[in-house]
């Protein structure tokens, strides 16, 4: 008795014309979904460098100032003025007690305004506070 | 009569092979340059807010004391001295390796002044001294007393170098310029 293997008669190939469209789909899923909540900074600044620095560990917690070159300060998405930091912030902090203040501040900036700025945090009692810097090479 | 022959065109057909290739590149083009803007920078706790009626002066003995003030100009002064910015961090460290098996009430405290003028770079290159310095000074102590890196330590031998060495800066209020 002659026994014959038995053979699918379909092709075995996995058909490769619709993996462009997939990736496709997996490259836009990746375009789109990285939308990072960035506000729209309104000041020019250039942070300083630093070496010994850490991670903000926890992003939920942090909340961004930044005080460009000209001396401006924008709190969210707008610009503030210094004697109105107090009661943002202390919003801020009633809703989010452990508020992180991350201080992105243009290195050329005085320390006047640091200063003020630091004063009305304290007002606020938001007291932990992040010198933004990059990292030194 | 001449024939003209009529040219056969050939079939038109783009080659779709190496189109997953090209999104392929693509994709991880994307993947790799979205850099997700990291959160690093210099961690600090300001002191709580005490109007100045009710604030008490604490008196605090000169050697615990590191004073360190940076003028408009750039100049810094460390207890007195004139020094440069990359000298802080190693005139800080012996000081703080002096003051690991002090009580608690006697470690040092390095004191941070700047004035109005000075330029914010400067100041946080200083802090950066500073806290490289403790930095350093910590991650000696983790190596020669547990024999490992300061971020291999379990969280009660983190917790007791952090009561060794605790970091403690005090940002002094600047001086008004006078005018």
């Amino acid at each position: 008795m002659k026994f014959t293997k038995k053979r699918a008669s379909t092709k075995q190939e996995i058909p490769t014309a619709s993996m462009p469209d997939i990736v496709f789909m997996l490259l836009l899923f990746f375009m789109v979904t990285t939308t990072l909540r960035e506000h729209d900074v309104l000041v020019s600044f250039k942070l300083p460098d630093a070496k010994a620095i850490e991670k903000i560990e926890n992003k939920r917690l942090v909340s961004y100032l930044w005080v460009g070159g000209d001396g401006r300060i924008q709190i969210d998405d707008s610009l503030v003025k210094l004697n109105e930091i107090q009661s943002i912030m202390y919003g801020k902090r009633v809703s989010l007690p452990n508020i992180i203040v991350s201080l992105r501040i243009d290195r050329n900036s005085d320390m006047g305004v640091v200063t003020d700025i630091q004063q009305e945090l304290r007002k606020a009692s938001c007291l932990r506070i992040n010198y933004s810097t990059y990292l030194k090479l | 009569m001449v024939k003209i022959k009529k040219r056969k065109l050939g079939e038109a057909e783009i080659p779709t092979s190496s189109m997953a290739d090209i999104a392929f590149l693509l994709l991880l083009f994307f993947l790799v340059s979205t850099t997700i803007d990291v959160d690093t920078g210099i961690g600090l706790t300001l002191p709580e807010f005490i109007e100045v009626k009710d604030q008490v002066f604490v008196p605090i003995s000169k050697d615990r004391l590191a004073n360190l003030l940076i003028n408009e100009q750039g100049d810094v002064l460390l207890d007195g001295d004139v020094i440069a910015i990359p000298q802080i961090k190693n005139n800080l460290k012996a000081r703080i390796e002096s003051k690991i098996n002090q009580p608690k009430n006697k470690k040092l405290i390095v004191s941070v002044k700047t004035d109005r003028k000075t330029n914010y770079n400067l100041y946080i290159q200083a802090l950066d001294q500073v806290k490289g310095a403790y930095a350093e000074v910590k991650d000696t102590y983790a190596t020669s007393v547990y024999g490992r890196k300061l971020y291999d330590l379990t969280q009660d031998e983190d917790k007791d170098v952090r009561e060794k060495i605790p970091t403690i800066i005090s940002i002094a209020e600047p001086e008004q310029v006078k005018k």
